[in-house]
């Protein structure tokens, strides 16, 4: 039943998709199903444990004194919870400044790449122009060479147009599909997954291009595009090594960067850099949570002729 | 959707323009310092204060400053002296610093000095200075560059630990033959775990040309050769992995990681009783609010024929010429040196980072009532620093881990570890000089 | 209607020509104005003996040459790193597939799940390694631990995992099988995508689970599986940062991959010249895999070219 409700809501935003396909919910034996769902619990608290093992770790290490960090692995639980760090390493820092520092390059960064990678992975997926599958691999390519090599070029190159210190650096790139290769890939690959009736149906009915893309790729991808923006919101958000290189002015500076200061020559305060990272791991996970919330299984496209 | 766009264009052309504003210098000359204490840093307020102070104090220039964390400036300056966009005055390492001077991209502070001394105004005095640091700073007899901070490697010594044993302070080891029948005082072993040893020459801050050093020997010949092929270097790096020979090397190195792999100090935790640490122990002790007793001294030498010395570096304060020719930028970031390497500064500085200061005068009113510190400093008279090796300028470093790493966990050879460093040394300099 | 049909499509095909290179245009401008000049640059320096100091002197093809011939490590970094990518690549296919499959189900509390796996993609890499390395420490990590049992049965010796050089790239390689979670959510895209009433109609011919999976689902994830293999290949060549942390290279040069030593040349050895060709070498080793990976392609099920 639950699988029905969710159908319609999936189905009252797909506005340009007629459904007329009768849902018969498929619920032959329920204690088959009750087995099957026990079974895939456990599999999936088993595994579990280990990949929530990273982050349980990261939070006893907040959580100890300076005096506990250094007794290592033989102390694995403090004594006394120092919840106490985590204020500490909201104060240590302009915290909330940098937050909305990182929020402007994520925002950016997201419209950015969302903007160039849909309509130039469109290009590669839906349209025949002379140069195509030439420009693919280049694109490609332009993924192989270690970024190393191409730092001080670069760099070089937005010392000489003047933009070092400022965000432009940070920001201008997304919307010309730098370092987004990789997403027009990914999206190229969803839209050719399109079945070519719709938009052959449309092309008939007089549809551009460009309607056929707003109207029926981007709704019908719209997974993909949240994948792309979880990938982007994370790269950036997570980058310190940008923001580092081309930002001076500490008014600018992001989350990411701001917490190196928790890291001095010859002592990490771990507890407080630890406890800084949770803080900072809350917005991804929470964008993470509401992302793969819209991934429920085979219901996009419903109506379409196999 | 194009409207979004333009407002997004808009929006990004706005931070174009924002980026550029807020100024508060009027009409000073500006000059950029990058340092390294970042903000959220303990240190930052008063390193701020620090420049705030120097302007304060005059009306021609404005020093903005700039901190990054240790671990990022690098990258950071590297980055920015290969684009002729590095900061007027900024730290860089004392022991290459005569790449950078060949290389053409710092100003000549013995012509500031001259010039200032020609028109009769106070000047750096270069006497309060360690002359082996001003060695290592000088390029063709004139320096390239101000020892801002010194440092140098002691023997740490657990007090407590020694007391339990029924020694004390003055039975400090001097020797490496003393050293040995002290450290095996101090070891525990519980069956076939060690749960603390008293001394090893490969953990904490022991490096094998310190020990090269003390032995009389060296790495390199004056014509930058590799010259680890004699008896005595065989001796000092058998001397190093057979120490304590009674544990197995597995034994040992499961011991040595229960340490590192956390990122916690072996000594500070109290599993290791005496090691060979930085002036940066001192400073871990203090961050931990550690309160184990504890002393220092110099690290003992292989007999009485033995060098003082150690392998000691430092931060050196150098003027980046970004390609422009002397010009009143520069002449800012001089007087702004000129300031921070006064006593009254070096003293301040000090206070805020706990660094030893390249200024002796200045570390002598620091240490002052402190024991620890006062040996440190004392102890930097006899600090080397590595000589840098164009071909292999992290010889110390990766270059010879790869080796060394090896041979702790048992796996090489004294022998062959040698033998596979040299040819490598050999290889790098052929290949380097095919290029040049 | 055909003919109508094939009017618009004739009419549209000639229009592509040009609305190709309009719908590509901001990733094309871009590469024009902020890709061409660096790519360019990084070339010509690789044919210099740039020190990020002076100015680069042409040495035409000494580094090349250099590289090829007469660097002990060059092979033994180019072997590691091949390595790495054959056997980590499937490997993290097969786990990606299979994390996606299973958090798929509907079930209760599947957010919750995705997220858990989903957490090690999020969490710091250097507070990751530095677990890795105490879980997997031979002599006192829980691993061997509780793998001993297994060591007394056969009477073997304990692995020793990253301090072995037999052992550590597969040590290194099960550590990168945490992020899996990336090439998870991938998946979990695409099998949005997937038309329902082929589930349906193979609920109707009377298939089991695993049928409608291998008949089914794995066919219609083929475009992502063939996304992230080409994604895994191109950053596993890449890839040296889990290295750099974990085993510093070692030991015995065991997990020094090409990257690294590429690393190693630009910031210790000041030798961006050599990097450079480093880095262009690599590029053509890439890409010569990449097109053999791209043939793949006529494999690939893509629901847009069916009709």
């Amino acid at each position: 039943m639950e699988v029905n409700k969710n159908n319609e809501k999936i189905e009252n935003n797909e506005v340009e998709i007629t459904t007329n396909v009768i849902q018969k919910p498929f619920m032959t034996r329920k204690r088959k199903k009750l087995i099957h769902d026990i079974i895939i619990h456990m599999v999936l608290i088993l595994f579990g444990t280990m990949f929530i093992f990273p982050f349980l770790w990261m939070l006893t290490t907040a959580l100890k004194t300076n005096s506990e960090l250094l007794q290592g692995t033989d102390v694995l639980f403090p004594a006394v919870p120092q919840w106490e760090n985590f204020r500490l390493a909201i104060k240590a820092v302009p915290f909330f400044l940098y937050i909305k520092n990182s929020f402007i390059l994520v925002f950016f960064a997201v419209a950015g790449t969302l903007f160039s990678s849909t309509l130039t992975a469109y290009a590669f997926a839906k349209l025949e122009w002379p140069g195509r599958d030439a420009l693919f691999v280049v694109m490609l390519a332009t993924m192989m060479i270690p970024m190393q090599v191409l730092l001080i070029p670069t760099y070089i190159m937005y010392a000489k147009i003047g933009w070092l210190g400022t965000r432009l650096p940070l920001i201008v790139p997304f919307f010309l599909g730098g370092g987004s290769a990789f997403y027009i890939f990914l999206l190229r690959q969803f839209f050719k997954g399109i079945p070519k009736d719709l938009t052959e149906s449309a092309i008939v009915d007089g549809a551009s291009h460009f309607k056929i893309f707003i109207k029926i790729m981007l709704p019908l991808t719209k997974p993909a595009l949240i994948t792309v923006t979880l990938f982007t919101f994370m790269f950036v958000w997570n980058d310190y090594f940008g923001p580092l290189i081309y930002l001076s002015d500490p008014d600018h500076l992001t989350i990411a960067l701001g917490l190196r200061a928790f890291q001095s020559q010859y002592s990490g305060r771990y507890n407080l850099m630890m406890a800084a990272s949770i803080l900072t791991m809350l917005p991804t996970l929470l964008i993470f949570f509401f992302a793969q919330k819209s991934f429920i299984e085979g219901i996009t496209f419903s109506g379409i002729k196999g | 959707m194009k409207k979004l766009l333009l407002v997004m264009l808009l929006m990004v052309g706005v931070f174009a323009l924002s980026a550029c504003g807020d100024e508060e210098v009027d009409g000073k000359i500006e000059v950029t310092f990058w340092h390294l204490s970042p903000v959220g840093d303990e240190s930052y307020s008063q390193v701020k204060k620090i420049v705030r102070d120097f302007n304060n104090s005059q009306d021609v220039y404005y020093v903005n400053e700039y901190g990054f964390s240790f671990w990022d400036y690098w990258d950071k300056l590297n980055i920015a002296v290969a684009s002729n966009t590095a900061p007027d005055v900024g730290f860089s390492t004392i022991d290459d610093n005569v790449h950078r001077a060949q290389r053409n991209v710092l100003f000549n502070i013995s012509d500031f000095i001259a010039a200032d001394v020609a028109a009769g105004i106070e000047t750096v005095n270069t006497n309060s200075f360690y002359s082996n640091q001003l060695g290592f700073l000088t390029y063709e007899d004139d320096l390239y560059g101000l020892p801002f901070t010194a440092t140098t490697r002691m023997l740490f010594y657990n007090l407590d630990h020694f007391a339990e044993v029924g020694l004390t302070a003055d039975d400090v080891p001097t020797t490496w033959s003393e050293l040995q029948v002290v450290a095996k005082q101090l070891d525990i072993v519980d069956g076939n775990k060690i749960e603390r040893i008293g001394f090893d020459p490969t953990f904490g801050q022991g490096t094998y040309m310190g020990y090269l050093w003390q032995s009389g020997l060296d790495y390199f010949d004056d014509e930058l050769q590799v010259t680890l092929n004699t008896q005595g270097h065989y001796d000092v790096l058998d001397w190093m992995v057979t120490f304590n020979n009674e544990y197995s090397r597995s034994q040992l190195n499961s011991f040595g990681e229960a340490n590192t792999i956390l990122g916690i100090d072996p000594f500070a935790a109290g599993r290791v009783s005496m090691v060979v640490g930085t002036d940066g122990l001192y400073q871990t002790l203090l961050d931990y609010d550690s309160t184990m007793n504890y002393a220092v001294a110099p690290i003992p030498v292989p007999d009485e024929d033995g060098v003082r010395v150690n392998w000691g570096s430092g931060f050196s304060l150098e003027l980046y010429k970004n390609g422009r020719e002397l010009d009143e930028k520069a002449q800012g970031a001089w007087e702004f040196s000129k300031y921070l390497m006064s006593v009254s500064i070096q003293v301040e500085y000090a206070d805020a980072v706990g660094w030893i200061m390249g200024n002796t005068e200045a570390m002598d009113i620091v240490a002052e009532g402190n024991p620890i510190i006062t040996a440190l400093v004392e102890e930097c008279a006899y600090a080397v620093d590595k000589l840098f090796v164009p071909y292999a300028p992290a010889w110390h470093a990766g270059d010879w881990f790869q080796y060394y790493d090896q041979l702790k966990a048992g796996d090489a050879t004294v022998e062959d570890t040698l033998k596979d460093a040299i040819d490598w040394y050999n290889e790098k300099q052929t290949n380097y000089n095919a290029t040049q | 209607m055909a003919t109508q049909k094939n009017k618009a499509l004739g009419k549209l095909r000639s229009e592509e020509r040009v609305l190709g290179y309009i719908f590509a245009s901001p990733w094309l401008i871009g590469l024009i104005i902020l890709g061409v000049f660096p790519i360019a640059l990084s070339f010509y320096l690789s044919f210099t003996n740039y020190d990020m100091l002076g100015a680069p002197g042409f040495i035409w093809f000494t580094n090349y040459r250099i590289l090829l011939s007469n660097d002990s490590l060059f092979y033994t970094a180019l072997f590691n790193t091949l390595y790495h990518v054959a056997i980590s690549v499937p490997l993290g296919l097969l786990v990606g597939i299979i994390l996606a499959l299973l958090l798929n189900s509907k079930i209760k509390g599947m957010g919750i799940y995705r997220t858990i796996y989903y957490l090690p993609n999020v969490v710091s890499v250097v507070a990751m390694s530095l677990l890795w390395l105490w879980l997997f420490q031979p002599s006192f990590g829980l691993v061997n631990n509780l793998l001993s049992p297994i060591y007394n049965f056969f009477k073997m010796e304990p692995l020793l995992w990253y301090q072995s050089s037999d052992m550590s790239k597969i040590t290194l390689i099960l550590m990168g099988l945490w992020t899996a979670g990336g090439s998870m959510i991938i998946y979990l895209a695409q099998m949005q995508d997937i038309p329902s009433e082929l589930y349906e109609a193979a609920d109707i011919d009377g298939a089991n689970g695993l049928q409608k999976i291998f008949k089914i689902t794995i066919p219609l994830m083929t475009p992502s599986i063939v996304f992230n293999f080409i994604r895994g290949l191109i950053g596993g060549f890449q890839d040296l940062t889990v290295s750099y942390i974990m085993t510093k290279g070692g030991p015995g040069h065991s997990t020094y991959y090409y990257s690294y030593y590429l690393f190693d040349k630009m910031m210790s050895d000041n030798a961006m010249g050599m990097a450079s060709a480093m880095a262009w070498i690599l590029l053509v080793i890439t890409l010569v895999i990449t097109m053999g990976a791209l043939s793949l392609n006529k494999y690939v099920f893509y629901l847009g070219d069916q009709s």
